[in-house]
């Protein structure tokens, strides 16, 4: 099943939820007002998205509080956000961005040039620590020549620029700004009003937020509640009114069925993978990795695992991302063909691997047992071992001591992680190294999606790890709640057009 | 009764640097960076090092513990990296959930287990006595996180008489915290009270026995005060250092109450501490909480002295 037939197939299915709900089928214009409480499972690490990579600091302050000067919307695209407009020059060297007027910070400063010059200057000094030093180090030299130009020089043609600058990474801070980890400070819909640690953070509405109409939430409280039966608990009960993400499928089904209560259904940056260690025998063949991807039966893992909420995926892209080319087609399940390839590569009788999980995935733990059992049907024989997050991090992650794990990728546009050969997958592809530099440097848009579709087809066929499904995204909320995001394109919960159709 | 207390309060800080010192050790050999859980996995390794020096992770490990022990006695117990603050504030303000949950809950236990146990004592292999311990196994047996949810599918969701969790500072609206505290108590009381009644309930039958609490009745004195000034206050002792004893187990039971009623106590941060390898931050609680347990139990040692005069001189 193509992608788009997907996406209508399940746009389809959301605006049969949707007209099911009579409040919905007859409330067209947004209402405002209004208190919206939104149950995540953790809580952020400090409030500094800039700083800490932390998913979940996004999703708090992403958009609602930060923004970029281009920010990514709700279908994967970059739109403008507090550049209302740019060009690119010097055959893609040179980004001029033109600031929107008549911003201002929640503390009351207006956004001028300098504020963005200050931000990008700040990620590339020496005074804090960033997770990712290596998109902002393209940026040769930035000038201001008026309060709303900015022009920034890299060291070369970038075409991933514009995207890193709009992650909440790249958010722009009023100048001289300090202590944004315990108080942020931005341009965004919502201003901070307090972190009770351990407990909430609420956020209320920015009177003086560019854009007249929005937000139409007055306030919004984010509730940092564990367990997920709490979650589910409090939201039938309705002291909360969404939570933002399912973490357990199978809760999705029983919430469905409550009247009051609906559930959204999209996809993810979360893509679940099957991956090998490309160093250590067998798994070097790429026959044999082939025949591992022959034996997986995607579909009932993804019925297993996430109860049929699940994408299947053929490489290591999301389906929100307009670069998304459909491989899940490429190795279909046949388990013939797997042992003759496994014959081919010198193991008629199959062998002997361990498959080492993260305990505290559940979705790894559910996959790994249905894979477990798919691949011994082959003959591959697989030992289960169970670890705990920080050792998968130090033994997998950084030593890449292991055969096979199972684990989701949850950043967006991460494809160029198989172009390190030191990453833990241990891959060493001289050809797709050429292709994603070329793509990063390709500024006409044609040719560089040809090229990412290129990416996307070297691992889809040589399959360096085996790609299994990208993890629904299942916010569930009240029936009331509306314009929530169906696709999580982006760790974010943007609620700058939520609004709550309450009489 | 002075010399004894002095003794007893040498053995307890000499147990909390001991204590402090192996939980130091511990946490330094979990596997785990805890710069890879801040700036995530796909983190750039020059990022991880910088990170990793300014948390003082490269520093030889007994230099870390006594600076650590240097800040403790200034008062100084650290910052979290996770929160970016002071140890010290962040245990203060969880103390406002945690205090009031374990002394409530140990006060409706005490307040349930012994008139249970008395009573069961003295229908000994009576149908009140049966029902009694039928009733104490039961809540030995249960689970305090299901017991929880139970409570709060009943009181919450059914008859939506009680918040479905959370708290309610006490600040804000005193009421709302001790609203928000019902539930998470009597989860908490059942559980403990159990085992206690069953200890009431055995200490009282064997002071039952004796030959004095025959005396007392010969006297003709009325069973009630037969039972509070001869059965009660003799089987004290036993029952104290049940109540010193069940306050770890206590303190364990928060941290799973904390997180069915996803309460902001001190049991929540600790699971949370631990999870993101905020090494500072467990450690200020691991003290805390067994100084806590220990200052309890001298306490009890002290209680001792005071209800039986006799184990001052050992």
């Amino acid at each position: 099943m193509s992608y788009r037939l997907k996406t209508v197939l399940l746009s389809s299915i959301i605006v049969f939820i949707l007209i099911q709900s009579p409040l919905a089928a007859g409330a067209a214009e947004p209402r405002y007002g209004g208190t919206l409480r939104v149950a995540l499972p953790t809580e952020p690490p400090g409030l500094d998205p800039t700083t800490r990579t932390a998913a979940v600091i996004d999703r708090v302050l992403y958009n609602n509080v930060f923004q970029g000067l281009v920010r990514i919307n709700g279908e994967g695209e970059v739109v403008p956000s507090l550049a209302s407009n740019w060009e690119i020059s010097g055959g893609g060297s040179v980004y001029t961005f033109y600031l929107r007027e008549g911003v201002r910070f929640h503390n009351g400063e207006e956004l001028t040039a300098e504020d963005v010059e200050f931000t990008f200057n700040r990620a590339k000094s020496e005074a804090i620590t960033i997770p990712h030093p290596e998109y902002f180090a393209p940026i040769e030299k930035i000038s201001t020549p008026n309060p709303t130009t900015v022009r920034i020089e890299l060291s070369g043609p970038n075409s991933v620029f514009l995207f890193n600058l709009a992650r909440g990474d790249s958010v722009i801070l009023p100048k001289g700004v300090e202590n944004i980890s315990s108080h942020p400070v931005g341009t965004g819909p919502f201003e901070f009003v307090s972190w009770k640690r351990g407990s909430s953070l609420t956020l209320t509405r920015f009177e003086g937020y560019y854009d007249k109409k929005l937000p139409y939430l007055d306030k919004v409280i984010f509730e940092f509640i564990g367990d997920v039966n709490a979650r589910i608990t409090s939201l039938k009960s309705g002291s909360i009114d969404a939570i933002a993400y399912l973490s357990s499928p199978e809760n999705a089904i029983s919430l469905k069925e409550i009247p009051s209560l609906k559930v959204l259904q999209g996809v993810t940056t979360w893509e679940v993978i099957l991956a090998m260690n490309n160093s250590r025998k067998p798994f070097t063949n790429h026959l044999v990795r082939k025949a591992i991807n022959y034996a997986l039966d995607r579909e009932e893992i993804i019925e297993g695992a996430t109860f049929g909420f699940g994408e299947p995926i053929g490489s290591l892209m999301s389906p929100t991302n307009p670069n998304y080319l459909d491989l899940s087609w490429l190795y279909p399940h046949d388990p013939v063909r797997a042992r003759k390839l496994l014959e081919e590569a010198g193991y008629p009788d199959g062998f002997k691997a361990t498959l080492t999980l993260p305990a505290s995935y559940e979705l790894s733990l559910r996959s790994g047992k249905i894979i477990a059992d798919q691949v011994s049907k082959v003959g591959i024989e697989l030992e289960i071992e169970k670890i705990s997050w920080a050792q998968w991090l130090q033994r997998v992650f950084t030593n890449a001591q292991y055969d096979l794990t199972i684990i989701g990728h949850s950043e967006a546009f991460d494809i160029s992680i198989y172009a390190n050969p030191d990453y833990y997958f241990k891959y060493d592809n001289e050809r797709l190294r050429q292709v994603l530099e070329r793509a990063e440097r390709e500024t006409d848009e044609k040719t560089r999606a040809q090229l990412y579709s290129t990416a996307q087809w070297i691992i889809g066929e040589d399959v360096p790890s085996a790609y299994l499904f990208s993890a629904p995204s299942l916010p569930a909320m009240r029936k009331e709640v509306m314009n929530w995001w169906k696709d999580y394109p982006i760790p974010a919960v943007d609620v700058t057009e939520v609004w709550i159709n309450d009489q | 009764m002075f010399g004894y207390a002095t003794r007893k309060l040498l053995e307890l800080v000499l147990t909390l640097l001991l204590v402090s010192l192996a939980v130091f050790l511990v946490l330094r050999l979990l596997p785990g960076d805890p710069a890879q859980l801040v700036l995530g996995v796909n983190a750039s390794p020059e990022s991880l090092a910088r990170l990793r020096s300014e948390m003082g992770l490269n520093k030889p490990v007994h230099f870390q513990y006594l600076s650590w022990l240097k800040g403790l006695f200034t008062g100084d117990m650290g910052d979290s990296i996770f929160y970016d603050r002071g140890v010290g504030i962040l245990i203060l303000s969880r103390l406002g959930v945690t205090i009031p949950l374990t002394l409530l809950a140990t006060l409706f236990s005490i307040v349930i287990a012994l008139p249970l146990g008395i009573f069961a004592a003295t229908r000994h292999r009576e149908p009140g006595d049966f029902g009694v311990v039928a009733l104490s196994q039961l809540g030995i047996s249960v689970p305090a996180f299901w017991l929880g949810i139970l409570a709060l599918l009943l009181f919450s969701v059914k008859l939506n008489l009680l918040p479905a969790g959370g708290f309610v500072e006490w600040g804000v609206n005193p009421l709302g915290a001790i609203k928000s505290l019902v539930l998470p108590v009597f989860t908490l009381s059942v559980i403990q009270s159990a085992a206690l009644t069953r200890m009431t309930r055995s200490s009282a039958l064997e002071v039952l026995s004796q030959g004095y609490v025959t005396a007392a009745r010969g006297r003709g004195l009325t069973e009630i005060r037969v039972l509070s000034k001869h059965v009660l206050s003799n089987s004290l002792i036993s029952i104290i250092t049940l109540i010193g004893l069940q306050v770890g187990q206590l303190l364990a039971g928060t941290v799973i109450v904390e997180t069915v009623f996803h309460l902001p106590g001190l049991g929540r941060l600790l699971i949370l501490a631990v999870e993101q390898r905020d090494l500072q931050l467990v450690q200020g609680i691991v003290t805390i909480l067994v100084g806590a347990i220990i200052t309890i139990n001298y306490l009890v040692d002290l209680a001792y002295g005071i209800l039986d005069p006799r184990i001052r001189l050992r």
